[in-house]
């Protein structure tokens, strides 16, 4: 018998993408791949997803912008990035030679910027997928985030699909009422798939200046601290969606990323522990691995929602 | 990257000194880089600490580094045993541009800015003899490292509360009858900003290192940056720096 058939299927379909298996870096904590390329060779890699791209270059928050609490962190980076141009001509093309899949992460501040940068990115033939943040302000609200307000997310997703020929992914915000109608809206939208979770809104206060830590004030909560509230998202909408789901949040091992996909993942990204360890992916990658061979699963498929 | 302790002494009040060890020492290390230190044992802890290397023995082989116990990560690290081992990525970041043989050099540190410019230092005493070095502290009983530093050139130190040296900050112990070829500084945003000041209108050029609080330490996250001069552009302190020409950043 060859040693092929002994080992488990890690790989995934996702909309239509071919992964080889199911761990990607998260948005915003793997800038363009090539810092963490001096680590390892990336086409170990599910995917790779770049950071929050804006159709003008952002230079983000005043720092500090990033702060360490008990289990987790905070970070306000302000998506900082150098635009849609400049991401297209600089920094895709070298991580397209990686040979591995790639995600961009896109952002905006009206319905009008998110459609310019995704019809970009999507020309660009570049990319194999698009990842859209709805954790933003909308100027144009008052900056209400896009992905509050189940009607507002729909429409987003509606007008940005028109401009979109590659798969879409909508990426929520836990910080709404209802999960599953937000998730329902980027259904409803026309979105491939859904990932979650973003950031949950936090604040740390330094005891010596008596004030917050971030310039910001505010800040977004990743890390291990997040990991129960993001597996319960996850589950909520798997029970309503018939979208594949990129589950995220704290994941640091392979037996964290098996509790997502037991909640309802065909996928996960992961964030924070990339930060603790560059080799998290690949160790999260092994450790899944070791996870099927223990209990004898073949394919990913014979657990994914098997929680439900 | 798996380094072993091998010294961890008390050096003064709340400051340490640990020596390590292992397989990062057969790198190029230069000086003014860092090192980023996973603390803890759980994920309680899951940022990494970035401490600069302040000297670097090639015959051990070990580096050295110099800290001040202000937290739970520096607070841990001071707690590490001889035979411990520690998790640390390094060298990080770029280090000091070394100066023109011959050059007239200064170098001026405040309180735990102090341990990488000692290894500068000694690579800058193997260029050229001309070494003046200011080290400032709060007061005589924060004073580390006085003495390693004499071996190198001419040291002066200012305390806040005048108990060591000249009472004030750095900038009162410069020396205005001479000039100097190359400025290179380490410490609290507000000295170099007095720095630049004293210098401005004289042909130095200065070098400074900086610090930010980071996430990722290798460039990824944009957590660590600071503004170019003209306000335009930023720079990632853990990739583009620590180190910066001082025309280069806003400080
Ligand atoms: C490039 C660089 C080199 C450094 N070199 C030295 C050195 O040689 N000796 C030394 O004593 N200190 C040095 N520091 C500062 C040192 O990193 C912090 O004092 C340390 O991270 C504090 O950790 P803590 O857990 O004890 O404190 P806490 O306040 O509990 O830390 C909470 C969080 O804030 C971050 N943080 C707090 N203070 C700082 C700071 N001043 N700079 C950056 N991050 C901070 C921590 O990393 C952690 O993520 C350096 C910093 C940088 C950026
Ligand atoms: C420093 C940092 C930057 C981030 N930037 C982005 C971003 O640009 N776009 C985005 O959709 N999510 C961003 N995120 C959120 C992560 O992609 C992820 O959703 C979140 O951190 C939860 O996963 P984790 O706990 O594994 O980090 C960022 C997170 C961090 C910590
Ligand atoms: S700490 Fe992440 S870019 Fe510097």
């Amino acid at each position: 018998m060859s040693h092929t058939t002994n080992k488990p299927n890690l790989a995934v379909e996702l909309a239509g993408l071919h992964l080889k298996n199911p761990v990607m870096p998260a948005s915003g904590c793997f800038g363009f791949g090539r810092e963490y390329g001096e680590y390892y060779h990336l086409n170990q890699l599910g995917a790779v997803v770049v950071k929050a791209t804006t159709l003008h270059p952002r230079l983000g928050n005043p720092t500090p912008r990033v702060t360490e609490v008990t289990g987790g962190m905070l970070n306000a980076i302000g998506l900082a990035n150098p635009g849609v141009d400049k991401v297209l001509s600089s920094e895709l093309p070298w991580l397209a030679e990686r040979n591995v899949p790639i995600i961009v992460n896109a952002a905006g501040d009206t319905v009008d910027e998110y459609c310019e940068v995704v019809r970009r990115i999507s020309n660009s033939g570049l990319a194999q997928a698009i990842e859209l943040n709805v954790s933003c302000p909308n100027v144009e609200l008052g900056g209400l985030a896009f992905g509050v307000e189940p009607r507002i997310l729909k429409d987003l997703v509606a007008a940005v699909r028109k401009h979109c020929s590659i798969p879409l992914f909508v990426k929520l915000s836990p910080n709404v009422t209802s999960i599953q109608d937000l998730a329902l809206a980027a259904e409803d939208g026309g979105a491939d798939g859904i990932s979650l979770i973003n950031t949950l809104i936090g604040m740390k206060i330094d005891l010596k200046t008596r004030k917050p830590v971030l310039a910001n004030k505010r800040g977004g909560l990743s890390g291990p601290a997040v990991k129960p509230v993001a597996v319960r998202m996850v589950y909520e909408v798997a029970q309503v969606v018939q979208l594949p789901i990129i589950g995220m949040g704290g994941i640091y091992s392979g037996e964290d990323a098996v509790e997502f996909i037991m909640a309802g993942a065909a996928a996960v990204m992961v964030g924070t522990a990339n930060f603790t360890n560059p080799y998290a992916c690949l160790q999260i990658i092994k450790e899944i691995e070791e996870f099927m061979v223990r209990e004898g699963i073949k394919d990913l498929e014979e657990i994914r929602g098997c929680a439900l | 990257m798996i380094l072993d302790v091998i010294k961890n002494t008390n050096l003064t009040g709340d400051i340490w000194e640990m020596e390590l060890t292992g397989p990062m020492l057969v790198k190029p290390i230069r000086p003014g880089q860092f090192i980023n230190i996973r603390v803890g044992e759980s994920h309680e802890h899951v940022l990494r600490r970035p401490i600069s290397i302040g000297a670097v023995d090639r015959d051990t082989p070990s580096l050295t580094i110099v800290f001040r116990v202000v937290g739970s990560g520096t607070k841990w690290l001071s707690e590490r045993e001889v035979g411990d081992q520690l998790d640390a990525l390094g060298p990080l970041g770029r280090g000091f541009p070394l100066p023109k043989e011959g050059a007239r050099v200064l170098i001026v540190g405040g309180g735990v800015g102090v341990p990488p410019l000692y290894e500068l230092a000694r690579e800058v005493r193997k260029l050229t003899e001309q070494v003046d070095i200011i080290l400032g502290f709060g007061s005589g009983s924060d004073c580390f490292w006085e003495d390693e530093f004499r071996q190198l050139g001419r040291v002066r130190v200012a305390t806040e509360d005048g108990s060591s040296g000249i009472k004030g900050y750095v900038t009162d112990a410069i020396p205005n009858d001479q000039i100097w070829d190359y400025l290179y500084t380490c410490g609290p945003k507000p000295m170099l900003r007095a720095l630049k000041q004293h210098f401005d209108k004289v042909p130095i050029k200065g070098y400074v290192s900086l610090e930010e609080h980071m996430a990722c330490g290798v460039g990824a996250c944009h957590g660590c940056t600071c503004h170019t001069a003209d306000f335009q552009e930023t720079k990632r302190i853990c990739k583009d720096g620590p180190v910066f020409s001082w025309e280069e950043v806003a400080l």
